[in-house]
């Protein structure tokens, strides 16, 4: 089974900037993939040469086992698109816009696609531009979905949906996997990412900096260890120790960051007489910012 | 062949349409009935071999039929609109909707953006269309006002007012399906229909300006009293010409274009 996404040495340039540099990307089918960078990393420009709305200055795409460029009429077809910042015909209908997309389509399931209209309950009988920001995402969720491609590339998804309707577009999400079909998904909403992805990938400069599975990520980050102590302690007998990072001291209380190797701070824990140990690994959010310092380009699997 | 991209596109911007066609048959209408009233004045005859007439491109006596519906409209006022129909859309059609972000979802469609193009000039011919044929329309209802042109020449003269609209429109979405600026697109092309019209108007009266007239779709389209005498086929191999030649390098561009 080919991937569903395989980039390989993707470059994109305007004029001088280099918006996408040398990425290597690999997304298996039958997952949810997160895209994770923030603004101007080149996670749209990524996603618009995958559609080939952009054409590639260097290296090559495949979409569904397709070339993005030569077969791109094909690979259209097969995939579902939301765009980071959604613009609809404004003086069309939600009802007009969804009928008018699905007859260019070729037609569309639409019993599936009154599901989805009942789902995210979808205001069809207004002009677009009469519509709250919610309202138009709500829109362009159907477009992505009804007519059940096998690979949906969505920037930025739940941008502008409240609480009940991010949940349900998981709840989809997941049903759309369990179908053996792919999403692509950018985000900057980690906490999402968190939740859904089953790999993610962090671009940083338009260059990959990580791609692993949520846990194997949070696995290798660092963990955050919270001390308490009988008695104060400096914070100087735990910085220089070796993968001992942001050490914060509040009288007995100590916070640090450790990764790697912990036999070294332990038994420096030790020494200090504690009273209480509590661990956790990083959020998505930690990681993030953890990546978004100056890494190397790593593959945590 | 689909026509989806097309009839949105006619849809969308139907009230346009109509508006532009029925203030121009309105125009066309108080043209023709106004004839009679004018088809013996003198004075108005000795305004037509000045200069100034020239300017307006107005050429031969202005009481005669062709003269009359060439000074008032023909070589001005309708290509005029026709203009700005077509410009106006051949801007809007590819550089405008990516300016507005809307092209994104159509280029994402399983078509072809070949086809999305061809549909797209499918669209701008079919407005510049309706609104020739409801303006030569008008000028045959002159035949009950005095106004007896030959049906042939006025239908040719309409074809080749037809061309110049979509030359030059697509002279618009070629600019802009090679820029993405909406605003390159009508500065380029209006530019190009401004020097166009001016050297076919002074052509007559200005010596070094006469060989130029050749570069001029004006001059191929209404500057060469084409409802006196017909559009010949010169005429129409010049502007399909450029029809054709700005529709293939519309089509390179858009295949190329980066679009939003």
């Amino acid at each position: 089974m080919p991937a569903a996404i395989e980039a390989s040495g993707l470059t994109k340039v305007f004029g001088e900037t280099a918006a996408v540099d040398g990425l290597d990307l690999r997304v298996e089918q039958g997952q949810v993939f997160g895209f994770l960078g923030p603004n101007g990393a080149g996670k749209t420009t990524t996603i618009r040469v995958l559609l080939d709305l952009y054409h590639p200055s260097a290296g090559s795409v495949s979409v569904l086992g397709l070339d993005s460029v030569r077969d791109s009429v094909a690979i259209h077809a097969r995939c579902g698109y939301l765009p980071g910042d959604l613009e609809l015909y404004p003086r069309m209908t939600g009802q007009r816009v969804l009928d008018w997309f699905a007859r260019a389509r070729g037609g569309d399931d639409t019993a599936f696609r009154s599901e989805l209209v009942e789902r995210f309950d979808v205001t069809l009988d207004r002009h677009v531009h009469e519509l709250s920001k919610g309202n138009r995402q709500k829109i362009g969720l159907v477009l992505a979905f009804m007519h059940r491609p096998e690979l949906l590339v969505l920037d930025e998804p739940t941008s502008g949906l409240d609480p009940l309707m991010q949940d349900e577009f998981h709840r989809l999400l997941r049903e759309t996997t369990a179908e053996g079909r792919t999403v692509f998904l950018s985000s900057h909403e980690l906490d999402e990412v968190q939740r859904v992805a089953d790999r993610v990938a962090i671009i940083k400069d338009g260059q990959l900096v990580v791609t692993g599975s949520v846990e194997a990520l949070r696995r290798q980050a660092p963990q955050t260890i919270e001390l308490h102590f009988r008695a104060p302690v400096a914070a100087g007998a735990f910085e220089g120790l070796d993968g001992v990072q942001r050490v914060t001291v509040d009288g007995n209380r100590v916070s640090l960051q450790a990764a790697g190797e912990l036999a070294p701070l332990l038994r420096v824990i030790a020494d200090h007489d504690p009273v209480e140990l509590v661990t956790r690994h990083a959020d998505l959010d930690e990681l993030f910012l953890t990546y978004y310092r100056d890494t190397p380009s790593t593959d945590a699997d | 062949m689909r026509t989806d991209v097309a009839r949105l596109d006619l849809h969308n911007r139907r009230h346009l349409t109509s508006a532009y066609t029925i203030g121009m048959a309105l125009y066309m209408l108080v043209i023709v009935v106004l004839y009679p009233s004018f088809r013996h004045s003198s004075e108005l005859n000795s305004l037509s071999s000045g200069k100034l007439a020239a300017l307006f491109g107005v050429s031969g006596p202005l009481t005669s039929p062709a003269g009359w519906v060439n000074a008032n409209a023909y070589t001005n006022f309708l290509p005029l609109i026709m203009l700005l129909l077509t410009i106006g859309y051949g801007a809007a059609a590819i550089a405008g909707q990516d300016d507005d972000e809307t092209l994104g979802l159509l280029v994402v469609l399983p078509l072809a953006r070949h086809g999305i193009l061809t549909q797209k000039i499918t669209a701008m011919i079919a407005q510049a269309l309706v609104l020739i044929v409801v303006v030569a329309a008008c000028v045959y209802v002159g035949r009950g006002f005095e106004l007896a042109l030959d049906p042939w020449n006025v239908a040719t003269a309409s074809l080749a007012v037809l061309w110049l609209g979509i030359d030059l429109g697509l002279i618009a979405l070629t600019v802009g399906a090679v820029t993405g600026s909406r605003g390159s697109a009508i500065g380029v092309a209006t530019a190009i229909a401004a020097v166009s019209y001016l050297i076919s108007t002074l052509a007559p009266i200005v010596s070094w300006v006469r060989p130029l007239r050749f570069a001029s779709l004006f001059y191929w389209s209404v500057g060469n009293n084409q409802l006196a005498d017909g559009a010949g086929l010169a005429s129409f191999a010049v502007l399909a010409g450029v029809a054709a030649l700005t529709g293939f390098t519309a089509n390179v561009a858009f295949r190329r274009l980066d679009v939003r």
